[in-house]
C-alpha cells in the first residue's frame, strides 16, 4: 500500500485545460472518492494518476516515488474500467490470470491467485465464461478481480457501478466497502453519484470544469460546502439557494429579499452578512434546516406551495422564494396542498450563507 | 361494424399482394443474376472437357459427345512443355501472392494502428495520401517505375511485382483495419497496459487477436489482388520462366490459338485457388467490411 | 510544431514502412511524369536522348481527333459500368437480405464472378462472343432471331457494349458485397419503428434504409468509377482497343502510346492529364471515405 499526491496537475488539450491544478494526498489506506458532473476532469485525473495519458505540468507522487514518467506497467496501480474493459476474447480465468502473466509468475502460483480471486468475488463457477456471457454484476466483479488478483499499491476505479441498475449498485457499493476495509487498500473511485461518494468515501474530492472545489471528509463537505457548486451538488434533494441582499436595519444586518420581506440573522450568520453588506448574498438551505409552518410564527417567510411530492415516509413540498424554488420536506400527516399559503422557518445554525459575486461561502470576521 | 371488418380484412389481403409483389420481382431477379453469373462460368467448363474439335462446331454442343480430360492432364503433365510452362507460372503466382500477403499484413496493420489510435501531426494529410493511392491506375505508375525498376536492377524480378502489388493493397487494407481498429475500445488497451503490458504487448496480446477478422480480409484482399494482376506482370517481366499465370496463359496460348478447351481449363485452374480461398473466408470479409468499413 | 513533431516521434515509427513504400511507388512517379510530359523521347528508353517540348505533348493530345473518340469511349464506359453494376448489386443484396433457402449458396455464386482474374474472364467471354463458335450467337440463331452469329467484339457499334457487359459481370458482385455490409448495419429497432408508424415495405426502405445506405453508397459508387475509369485488361485482352479504337479508353491509349509507339512523353502528359482529372475524382473520394472518420484520442 502506499499514498498517492498530486502536486499542481495539469492537463491541457490544444488550449482546453481538462484538469487545473489539482493538488491533492491521499494517504495510505485511505479511500477516496473524485466526484463531480459529467465532463468535470474525473477520468482525465485518473488517467493521469494511472498514467495512460502524458501529464501537461505537474507532479504526481506515488508511494515516495515521483511516477512523471514512468509507464502505467511500473507504477504498481490496479484499475477499474467505467465499461470493465475485459478482454472479451479471453475467458474469464485468463482475464484474471493477465496481469500476473504479465509479470510473468509461475503458472502454479497464477492459478493459486485466480482461483483465491475468484473465491473471495464468488465466481469460481464462472471460470471458464467469456465476458459476453456474464451479466454486468458478474462482468463488474471479474474487472474487480482483475485489479484485485494483483496487490498492488493503489487501486483506481472509475465510476465502477454506473452500469449497474439501482438494487445491484447499492449491494456492489457496500462489497467494495468492505473490500477496502478487509484489505486497508488505498483507493481513488472515480464516481458523478455523490451518494455513492459520500456513502463509501474516507474523503470526498468535488471537481468541477477541471478545478478541484474541495477536498474533506463527507461530513465536513455536507456540513460546510466550501462554495455554491459544492453546496449545490452535494446533498439530494439539492441545497435550495435563495438569492437576496444583505443590509442594516436598526443597525442589524438581515437578508432582504426583492419580494420585499427580510430575514433576520443569528449573531454568527449576521457577522458573516456583514461582510458582504449591500451586496448579493445567497441564502443555501437543506430541506430538513427549514421549518413549515401552516400559519404566521415571528421570524418565519411566507411563501406559496408548489408542488407536493408524498414519497411515503416524507413529503417534499416545493416553495417559491424570491424566485428560488425552496424544497422542505415534512412530516406526511402535515397536509400541504398546492398553492396553500405556508410560513418557512430557517434553522439558523444550519443555514449557509454564500458571497452572490465570487460564490464562495462566507465566514465570520 | 361489418363494413370496417371488410375494409380491414381488404387491406391485409392488398397489403400481402404488395409484400409478394416485391418477394416475387426479387426472385425472379435473383434467378436473372444466376443466369447471368453462372452460365458463362459453365460454358467454362463444358468448353474445357471437350476435344479441340469439338469445341469447333456450330451449332456448338451443349454437353460434349465424348467428355475427356485430355486438356487438363495436358496442363498438370510435368512431362509436357506446355505442362511444364503452367506448373512453373502456378508456383510463380503462388510465390508472388504469398509474398505480397505477408508483408502487406506487416505493414498495413501497424500503420492502420497508428492511423487509429495517435494523434500526430500531418496524421490526417498522411492517412488520405494512402487512400489517394487507389485512384491512379496502374498505367501512370508504369512507365517511371519501370525506369526505376531497371535502375535498381529489379526489372525481370518478382521482387518488382511484390513492391508494386503492396501498394495497392495496402490503401484498402489501411484503411479496412483502421475501421477495425476504431471500434475496439482504448480501455482495453490501456487495461492491459496497467495489467503490465508495454504498449506493443497490448497491441499483439490485446487488440491484434480482435481485428482478426480484418486482418483475414486484409490478407484474402491482398493475395486475390496480386494473383490477379496482369499490367505490371505483362510488363515487368519478359523471361518464360518468371511469368505469373495471368501473363503466361496469354503467352503460351498464343503460340496454338485456337486451342479454347485448354485456354479455358487454364483459365479454370488459375481460378480456383482464388475461389476456394475466398469462399473458405468470406464471411470474415463480409464482417470486416461490416465492422470495419460500412460503420456509421 | 517541430517540437509537437519530435514529442511524437516514437507513433511515426508505425506508418514509416506504409509511407516509405508509398513514397517510392508514388511520389517518385508522379514527379517523374510530370517531369517527362514536356520532353519528346526516341524509341527504346533511351531517356538520355530526351529534347524538351515545352507544352507540344499537350497541344498534340488535345487536338487529335483520337482523343476526343477516346474520351467519349471512356464516358461511357465508367458511366455505364458503375451505374448498371451499382444497381445490380443494391438490387442483388436487398433481394439478398431476407432469408431463405439457398441463400447462402446463391450468394457465393454471385460473388464468384468478382473473385476470378479479370484475364480468365476475358477469355471466357471472348470465346462465349465468338464469331463463329460462340455460344450467344448459336442461341440467337437457334432461336431464329438472327441469321448468322452477330460480330458482338469485331463491329464497331457493339463492341463496347458488349465489353460493358463483361464488365458488369465482374463488378456487380463487389457493390452487392458493399450493399449487403451496409445493411446489416441498418438498425432494426427503427425498421420496427416505422412498421409501427404504418410504413409499407416502399415507405420502409425509401424512408429508413436507403438514407441509412447514403454513406456505403457513395464509397462503393466512387470505388466503382475510379475501377472503371483505370480498367485496362478487359479491353486490352478482348480487343486491343479495336477496332478501329472503337474500344479503346484512356489506359489502353496511354499503354499503347508509351508501350507500343513507344512515345513516353506523349503517354506521359496523357498521364498528367489523367491525373488532373482523378485528382478531382480523389477529392469526393477521400471526402466520402473520410465521411465517418472522426475520432480522437488523446493517447
Ligand atoms: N482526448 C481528448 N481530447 C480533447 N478533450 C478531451 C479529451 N479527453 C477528454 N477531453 C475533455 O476533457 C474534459 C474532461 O473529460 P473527462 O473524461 O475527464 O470527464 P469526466 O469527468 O470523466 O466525465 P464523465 O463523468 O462524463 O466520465 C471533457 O470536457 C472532455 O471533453
Ligand atoms: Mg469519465
Amino acid at each position: 500500500m502506499a499514498h498517492v499526491v498530486l502536486k499542481d496537475l495539469v492537463k491541457t488539450y490544444g488550449s482546453f485545460k481538462a484538469v487545473n491544478e489539482v493538488s491533492l494526498t491521499v494517504n495510505d489506506g485511505e479511500f477516496v472518492a473524485l466526484v463531480g458532473p459529467s465532463g468535470c476532469g474525473k477520468t482525465t485525473t485518473l488517467n493521469l494518476i494511472a498514467g495512460l495519458i502524458p501529464i501537461t505540468s505537474g507532479d504526481i507522487v506515488i508511494g515516495d516515488q515521483v511516477v512523471n514518467d514512468l509507464d502505467p506497467k511500473d507504477r504498481d496501480i490496479a484499475m477499474v474500467f467505467q465499461n470493465y474493459a475485459l478482454y472479451p476474447q479471453k475467458s474469464v480465468y485468463m482475464n484474471l490470470a493477465f496481469p500476473l502473466q504479465m509479470r510473468r509468475l509461475p503458472k502454479a502460483e497464477i492459478d493459486k491467485k485466480v482461483r483465491e480471486a475468484a473465491r473471495v468475488l464468488d465466481m469460481t463457477q464462472l471460470l471458464e465464461r467469456k465476458p459476453r456471457e456474464l451479466s454486468g454484476g458478474q462482468q463488474q466483479r471479474v474487472a474487480l478481480g482483475r485489479a484485485l488478483v494483483r496487490d498492488p499499491a493503489v487501486f483506481l476505479m472509475d465510476e465502477p457501478l454506473s452500469n449497474l441498475d439501482a438494487k445491484l449498485r447499492v449491494q456492489m457499493r457496500s462489497e467494495i466497502k468492505r473490500f477496502h476495509q478487509d484489505l486497508k487498500a488505498t483507493i481513488v473511485y472515480v464516481t458523478h453519484d455523490q451518494l455513492e461518494a459520500v456513502t463509501m468515501a474516507d474523503r470526498m474530492a468535488v471537481m468541477n470544469g477541471g478545478y478541484l472545489q474541495q477536498y474533506d471528509s463527507p461530513a465536513q463537505v455536507f456540513a460546510h460546502p466550501a462554495n455554491m457548486f459544492v453546496a449545490s451538488f452535494v446533498g439530494s434533494p439539492a441545497m435550495s439557494l435563495i438569492p437576496l441582499e444583505a443590509s442594516t436595519a436598526n443597525g442589524d444586518t438581515v437578508l432582504k429579499s426583492a419580494e420585499g420581506w427580510s430575514l433576520g440573522l443569528s449573531q454568527l450568520n449576521a457577522r458573516k452578512a456583514q461582510r458582504a453588506t449591500g451586496r448579493k448574498v445567497v441564502l443555501g438551505a437543506r430541506h430538513s434546516t427549514i421549518k413549515l409552518h401552516k400559519s404566521a410564527v415571528p421570524g418565519a417567510i411566507p411563501a406559496k406551495a408548489y408542488t407536493v411530492e408524498p414519497t411515503g415516509d416524507v413529503t417534499f413540498v416545493q416553495a417559491l422564494l424570491s424566485g428560488a424554488i425552496v424544497n422542505i420536506s415534512v412530516s406526511p400527516n402535515i397536509a400541504v396542498k398546492p398553492d396553500e399559503q405556508i410560513w418557512l422557518e430557517f434553522d439558523q445554525e444550519r443555514m449557509h450563507l454564500f458571497d452572490g459575486e465570487t460564490e464562495m461561502a462566507l465566514e465570520a470576521a | 361494424m361489418s363494413t370496417i371488418a371488410e375494409t380491414s380484412r381488404r387491406g391485409q389481403a392488398h397489403r400481402r399482394m404488395r409484400i409478394d409483389g416485391w418477394r416475387w420481382g426479387g426472385r425472379i431477379f435473383l434467378v436473372f443474376m444466376l443466369l447471368y453469373t453462372a452460365l458463362p462460368m459453365a460454358w467454362m467448363l463444358i468448353t474445357s472437357i471437350k476435344s479441340g474439335f469439338a469445341a469447333m462446331q456450330f451449332p456448338p454442343q451443349w454437353w460434349p459427345d465424348q467428355p475427356t480430360l485430355a486438356s487438363y492432364q495436358k496442363l498438370l503433365d510435368p512431362q509436357n512443355s506446355v505442362g511444364q510452362d503452367f506448373l512453373r507460372f502456378f508456383w510463380n503466382s503462388l510465390y508472388v501472392s504469398a509474398a505480397t500477403t505477408v508483408l502487406s499484413v506487416i505493414v498495413a496493420v501497424p500503420a492502420a494502428y497508428a492511423f487509429s489510435r495517435f494523434t500526430f501531426p500531418g496524421r490526417n494529410f498522411l492517412f488520405f495520401t494512402v487512400l489517394l493511392r487507389n485512384m491512379f491506375p496502374a498505367v501512370i505508375f508504369l512507365v517511371p517505375l519501370f525506369i526505376l525498376m531497371r535502375a535498381i536492377g529489379l526489372v525481370n524480378t518478382h521482387g518488382s511485382l511484390v513492391l508494386t502489388y503492396l501498394t495497392f493493397g495496402l490503401p484498402l487494407a489501411i484503411w479496412l483495419l483502421k475501421g477495425f481498429y476504431d471500434n475496439i475500445p482504448v480501455q482495453l488497451e490501456q487495461a492491459a497496459r496497467i495489467d503490465g503490458a508495454t504498449r506493443f504487448q497490448a497491441f499483439i496480446l490485446i487488440v491484434m487477436p480482435l481485428s482478426t477478422p480484418g486482418i483475414i480480409a486484409t490478407a484474402i484482399y491482398s493475395f486475390i489482388g496480386a494473383w490477379n494482376e496482369y499490367i505490371y506482370a505483362y510488363t515487368f517481366l519478359s523471361k518464360n520462366e518468371q511469368l505469373t499465370l495471368p501473363v503466361g496463359i496469354q503467352r503460351f496460348f498464343s503460340e496454338n490459338t485456337t486451342d479454347f478447351p485448354g485456354l479455358m481449363a487454364a483459365s479454370f485452374m488459375m481460378s480456383v485457388p482464388v475461389v476456394v480461398l475466398f469462399l473458405v473466408l468470406q464471411r470474415y470479409f463480409v464482417r470486416a467490411l461490416t465492422e470495419g468499413a460500412v460503420k456509421h | 510544431m517541430l517540437r509537437k513533431i519530435w514529442e511524437h516521434r516514437a507513433d511515426y515509427a508505425y506508418v514509416l514502412p506504409a509511407i516509405a513504400v508509398m513514397l517510392v511507388v508514388i511520389a517518385y512517379p508522379i514527379y517523374y511524369t510530370i517531369d517527362l510530359s514536356f520532353f519528346n523521347t526516341p524509341p527504346g528508353l533511351q531517356l538520355r536522348d530526351k529534347t524538351f517540348v515545352g507544352f507540344n505533348n499537350y497541344t498534340t493530345i488535345l487536338t487529335s481527333a483520337v482523343f476526343w473518340k477516346v474520351t467519349w469511349n471512356t464516358l461511357i464506359w465508367t458511366v455505364g459500368s458503375t451505374v448498371i453494376s451499382f444497381v445490380l448489386g443494391f438490387a442483388a443484396a436487398l433481394a439478398l437480405h431476407r432469408d431463405f433457402f439457398g441463400r447462402g449458396v446463391l450468394r457465393a455464386i454471385l460473388i464468384i464472378p468478382w473473385v476470378i482474374s479479370a484475364v480468365a474472364a476475358s477469355y471466357i467471354w471472348k470465346w462465349i462472343y465468338h464469331s463463329d463458335f460462340g455460344i450467344i450467337g448459336a442461341v440467337l440463331v437457334g432461336l431464329g432471331l438472327a441469321d448468322r452469329p452477330p460480330n458482338f467484339i469485331d463491329s464497331v457499334s457493339t463492341v463496347l457494349p458488349s465489353l460493358i457487359v463483361v464488365n458488369i459481370w465482374r463488378e456487380f458482385p463487389f457493390a452487392m458485397i458493399m450493399m449487403m455490409a451496409g445493411l446489416q448495419t441498418v438498425p432494426d429497432q427503427l425498421l420496427r419503428a416505422a412498421k409501427v408508424d404504418g410504413a409499407n415495405a416502399w415507405q420502409r426502405f425509401w424512408h429508413v434504409t436507403f438514407p441509412h445506405l447514403s454513406n456505403v453508397s457513395t464509397v462503393t459508387i466512387l470505388l466503382l468509377a475510379v475501377a472503371n475509369f483505370n480498367s485496362f485488361i478487359i479491353p486490352w485482352i478482348m480487343t486491343g482497343g479495336g477496332p478501329s479504337n472503337a474500344s479503346h479508353i484512356w489506359i489502353t491509349h496511354i499503354y499503347e502510346l508509351a508501350f507500343g509507339r513507344q512515345r513516353w512523353g506523349v503517354a506521359s502528359a496523357y498521364s498528367v492529364l489523367l491525373f488532373i482529372i482523378l485528382m478531382t475524382l480523389g477529392y469526393f473520394y477521400v471526402r466520402a471515405l473520410s465521411g465517418n472518420d472522426r475520432r480522437d484520442e488523446g493517447a
